[in-house]
């Protein structure tokens, strides 16, 4: 009966009324933010949480002789192997490697490559990526990588295909969903996303 | 309807094998001693009884009796009694009908069914009945329509909280296409998918699920922590895609990637798909599905996206349909060709004529369609038989997404008597696939592998019009589809071979093609035109277009280090003397815009549950009742694809301006001025523009996350304004509907504006009709939000440019200046038959004869390849998901 005759009390129902407010509110903004969060792949993990990579770095890896190569691919008319070489498609050789005597081919070039780390041509992203000394870097970059980048670079398995990995464009690439941030470097091997470029 | 089913099962029997037909024959036959006497009202069998037993009281006993009926109804009040009676006490019958509770009297029917084998022969003409067919068709199509409207448009036109999704998750397939498309034959033959990597893009699979054994790997690239389906929709695709035998799916031995980017609020962002995508590359996918479509918008970094996924040698196969990804624009045609796209998108729409046309013709051509191969057929199923081709294939290196497509191509069979954009390349058969693929040579091939303008109905609308001396170049664009490597290049020039003793000196040619065939794939426009010494000459004209494809070679050392592949483009067109001038028309297509780039709206106001025009206008897509009107009446009417300033209005009649949406060069409206005062005549159908109109109908992208503002009305009015302003005309901004009646024609005046200004002496026919303005107005009171953002225009003109302050004309461009190709004579008559050339493969038998097990079913079903048929002149078809509005000319006098 007490219970009952204070809840007719004015000030009880406001406070009733004010806590549901202030716990609808902070719950909506807080599923907000995490949707804007989840939205983005990579964001600034905590220290602590240090995700277990397959990949190794074979030092030294590009100066190694081997008989059958990995490449790009993908590439219009240039491919990278994955020893860092970079050549036009004519100058591939049957095991899949660049003809290093190819006038064409060279190793470990950052041409049209800026100082951010992004790219206008794939090819030589992957190439200047797969510098020895881009490693502290791609290794800083893979402690940083949030969740849904696990999927990814937890399956890359050497050096070579974290290169050919990063330097895709992904959801850090798009502005508004639909456009580049920028169009003309979005390759990147770096950690920071292309600049953004207004519309 | 039945009769495209026909068609269908006809053609089949032309591919000569033997068919077992299993045909239902229903005979009827009177028992006469029963009937069945039918009551007023529901009465206990002891009622009945009694009824029965007062009105034959005169009849002797012996002479009748109720037929028991021992079945858990009878419990319960019945309206009909069976009775048996003797023949010679027919007479009683009279007796019964008299009594005042019961209703009629009526024989008892007994009906006898059986089945029948019949042997048709190798030949079509048998004499199928229709009927017999329909029954068919329905008996396998046992799959709901799976339509998850994510566009919460519906209602949301006028309404400013209206959102707008990019993506749908679409369709789901009978279940029962394994045996349809002949897939268990393949299965004897011990190909089971082993060894494909499959990656279906949907809303994710549960893990639990009993069905599947060849789950590789689930990952989720959404927003929401879960792997599980919550949708079911995946569940399905992944289902029909491998699940164990006993579910009938496709490739039981495939290796099964569940990729999840659909919410179960079925969103989905671009940038998921880019992650997902990369993950494909770097899983080495060999197909992959993707079940999704949407409208597009250029999303330039998702195009690039599925090249880059093609490039990687994943075959993907989308039911891509309106879907943003899959589409040549305006500006580059046959963009996309390395993608197998599926057309048909509108779920209810697709299966509803699934069932009843029998997936002949069920899937029309559109934008999607054009940049890619369509098949008339779900994504996932497609995707089965893809993968199930590929693990077929004893050689795995020569499968690639190019000559998956040409073996698809190749091996599909036309219909006859359909429209290209409506039956595409034909039926696809499986086995014929598997045998192209098996004997696969890497070389180049076109599609359409030959151009004869003279063919009807298949190569409609080119076949409806003649070409003659002095009209705007009939413009085909031929996809080449480069199965020798993913990039390669045109070597020199294609070359132009004109048959002499065919007239094909008559005809020039100009050739423009992509500088590079990367990925896989590129086009190659091809121009025809009527040469000056033919102006008054009529005939049939033949020639051929010869390209060389060369590629790298990828593992052959012994060659010069390039593969090289000629191929032939038969021409064939109809030539006819040049029509008078007052029998010429040129339709305005340069000043048309359509969705994307920009957000252009609908012409048609009360079309709320799709904002956008994306279909644009053109003479044969919305407009095709006016164009074959015209034609019928023996005008010719041309398209114009270039400024005003780029035709000789001295050779035309009329100029044509429909809806457009573009801006006016101050040099095209005084040349126009100029041709109008030297005679030409100027048609202008113009439509509505109204500021707070358009205010109303923007809504919120959740691609985007941004609001989408019209960046004209349904035509751009006061630029239209400016054009005809010397004449004393002006158009309002007034938006008005309503039914008219003129020449006893009933019109509809969809949403259009008045005139507001004409000169004294000029002919105006008036009517009154609504003012949809002020409704519309008043409706969107409650609104809450405005959101008041400039005029974009120039971003998406052709006209204007950017500038600080009021947007400027861009400098006039060029007219299109056509080279033609030099022309390298033939002695020699065109083959007889030009079309429908296979790939030149040495094409090894297929044992297979032997356990065939063919039923009914198996055997009649295949797909329909819809042609890739890009062309300049565009041919934007239905929108599939809704039906088309025929928002015709007339209706806007």
């Amino acid at each position: 009966m007490v219970f009952r005759r204070l809840l007719r009390k004015r000030w009880v129902l406001g406070v009733v009324f004010a806590l549901s407010l202030i716990y609808f509110l902070s719950s909506t903004l807080k599923q907000e933010e995490r949707t804007i969060r989840d939205r983005t792949l990579l964001e600034a993990r905590d220290s602590d949480h240090h995700i277990q990579w397959k990949i190794k770095f074979i030092l030294g890896n590009s100066s190694r002789q081997i008989s059958q190569c990995r490449n790009s691919i993908q590439g219009k008319s240039l491919l990278t192997d994955e020893l860092g070489y970079v050549c036009e498609r004519k100058d591939l050789l049957v095991n899949g490697c660049c003809n290093v005597n190819a006038p064409s081919s060279s190793q470990h070039v950052c041409t049209s490559c800026l100082a951010n780390g992004c790219c206008s041509i794939y090819e030589f992203c992957v190439s200047c990526c797969l510098q020895p000394d881009k490693q502290p870097l791609l290794e800083r970059f893979l402690n940083r990588a949030a969740e849904g980048f696990q999927n990814l670079f937890n399956a890359v398995e050497d050096h070579f295909e974290l290169c050919l990995a990063k330097c895709r464009t992904s959801s850090q690439s798009v502005q508004h969903e639909n456009t580049y941030r920028n169009p003309q470097a979005k390759y990147c091997y770096g950690e920071s996303p292309p600049e953004l470029l207004p519309i | 309807m039945l009769h495209l089913a026909k068609v269908a099962f006809l053609s089949k029997y032309k591919c000569s094998c033997p068919v077992r037909f299993c045909n239902i024959f229903w005979s009827l036959s009177l028992s006469f001693l029963e009937y069945i006497v039918a009551f007023n009202g529901y009465f206990t069998a002891k009622a009945r009884s009694d009824f029965i037993s007062s009105a034959l009281r005169d009849v002797d006993a012996v002479n009748w009796r109720i037929v028991r009926r021992d079945n858990p109804a009878s419990d319960y009040p019945s309206d009909f009694e069976v009775v048996e009676i003797r023949q010679d006490a027919r007479s009683s019958l009279l007796t019964l009908q008299d009594h005042p509770y019961i209703k009629r009297v009526t024989p008892q029917r007994m009906v006898l069914r059986s089945l029948k084998l019949t042997d048709s022969g190798t030949d079509g003409a048998s004499p199928c009945n229709d009927t017999r067919w329909v029954q068919k068709w329905q008996s396998w199509q046992s799959s709901r329509p799976l339509r998850r409207t994510s566009l919460s448009l519906g209602s949301g036109f006028w309404h400013a909280t209206g959102r707008h999704s990019s993506r749908r998750l679409l369709r789901a397939i009978p279940r029962h296409v394994a045996q349809i498309l002949q897939a268990d034959v393949l299965w004897q033959m011990g190909h089971t998918g082993s060894g494909v990597k499959v990656a279906v893009f949907d809303t994710g699979l549960s893990e639990k699920h009993p069905h599947f054994k060849n789950v590789k790997e689930r990952t989720n690239w959404t927003n929401e922590k879960t792997l599980d389906d919550g949708l079911g929709h995946g569940t399905f695709v992944a289902g029909v895609i491998a699940s164990m035998r006993e579910c009938q799916g496709f490739a039981p031995d495939s290796e099964l990637h569940i990729f999840r980017v659909f919410t179960n609020n079925q969103v989905s962002y671009t940038s998921w798909f880019l992650d997902a995508f990369n993950y494909a590359i770097l899983k080495k996918i060999d197909v992959l599905n993707l079940s999704i479509g949407g409208p597009d918008f250029m999303d330039h970094p998702f195009v690039d996206k599925v090249w880059e996924l093609t490039a990687n040698k994943v075959i993907m196969v989308s039911a891509i349909g309106n879907d943003g990804p899959l589409y040549g624009t305006l500006n580059n045609p046959a963009d996309q060709m390395d993608v197998i796209g599926v057309g048909g998108i509108d779920f209810e729409d697709n299966i509803a004529r699934f069932s009843s046309r029998g997936m002949t013709t069920w899937v029309r051509s559109h934008a999607g369609c054009q940049a890619s191969t369509c098949l008339s057929m779900a994504s996932e199923s497609l995707s089965m038989l893809v993968f199930c081709l590929s693990s077929t294939v004893l050689n795995r290196e020569l499968v690639n997404p190019a000559s998956m497509k040409q073996a698809l191509i190749a091996s599909a069979r036309r219909l006859p008597g359909v429209n290209m954009f409506e039956q595409g390349h034909g039926k696809l058969d499986l086995l014929r696939a598997y045998q192209i693929l098996n004997s696969y040579k890497p070389q180049a091939s076109l599609s359409p592998s030959y151009i004869d303008l003279t063919e009807c109905p298949y190569m409609w609308p080119y076949c409806s019009q003649p070409i003659y001396y002095g009209g705007m170049p009939t413009i085909v664009n031929v996809t080449i589809l480069n199965g020798m490597g993913v990039t390669g290049r045109i070597v020199d020039k294609p070359i132009w071979q004109p048959y002499l003793p065919q007239n094909g000196d008559y005809v020039d040619v100009a050739v423009s093609y992509s500088p590079v065939l990367w990925p896989w794939a590129g086009y190659l426009a091809v121009s025809i035109s009527v040469a000056k010494k033919a102006a008054s000459w009529e005939g049939v004209a033949q020639g051929h277009v010869m390209v060389t494809v060369a590629s790298p070679a990828e593992n052959d050392v012994s060659n010069s280090g390039e593969m090289t592949s000629t191929v032939k483009l038969p021409v064939k067109v109809k030539i006819v003397p040049t029509p008078p001038r007052s029998k010429r028309i040129l339709w305005d297509q340069y000043h048309n815009l359509r969705y994307p780039p920009g957000y252009f709206p609908r012409d048609n106001l009360r079309m709320k549950n799709d904002p956008l025009d994306w279909n644009g206008d053109h003479i044969h897509t919305n407009f095709r009742d006016m164009y074959q009107h015209l034609r019928s009446m023996g005008y010719f009417v041309e398209v114009l694809g270039a400024p005003i300033t780029c035709f000789d209005a001295s050779q035309y009649g009329t100029l044509l301006m429909v809806d457009s949406e573009e801006e006016y060069f101050p040099e095209e409206i005084t040349k126009l001025r100029r041709d109008i005062d030297n005679g030409l005549s100027l048609i202008i159908f113009s439509d509505w523009y109204n500021t707070s109109v358009m205010r109303k109908v923007k809504f919120y992208d959740e691609n985007t996350r941004q609001w989408w503002m019209p960046d004209t009305g349904g035509a751009n009015v006061p630029a239209l304004n400016d054009l005809i302003s010397v004449w004393g005309m002006a158009f309002s901004d007034g938006l008005y509907e309503g039914d008219f009646t003129m020449a006893d024609h009933d019109m509809y005046y969809a949403s259009g504006c008045s005139i507001a200004r004409f000169p004294e002496d000029g002919i105006v026919i008036a009517q009154t009709l609504k003012d949809q303005g002020t409704r519309h107005l008043l409706f969107n009171l409650m609104m809450i939000i405005i959101i008041s953002v400039g005029n974009h225009l120039y971003r998406y003109s052709k006209v204007l440019e950017a500038h600080l302050g009021d947007p400027k004309p861009r400098p006039l461009p060029a007219c299109p200046h056509l080279s033609w190709a030099k022309p390298q004579p033939l002695n020699e008559t065109a083959p007889r038959s030009v079309h429908m050339r296979p790939l030149p493969f040495s094409t090894t038998a297929l044992s297979v004869e032997t356990n065939l097990n063919w039923d009914a079913l198996s055997l009649n079903i295949s797909l329909l390849v819809l042609k890739s048929f890009c062309c300049l002149i565009f041919l934007w078809y239905s929108k599939p998901w809704y039906t088309i509005i025929q928002k015709f000319g007339l209706s806007k006098i």
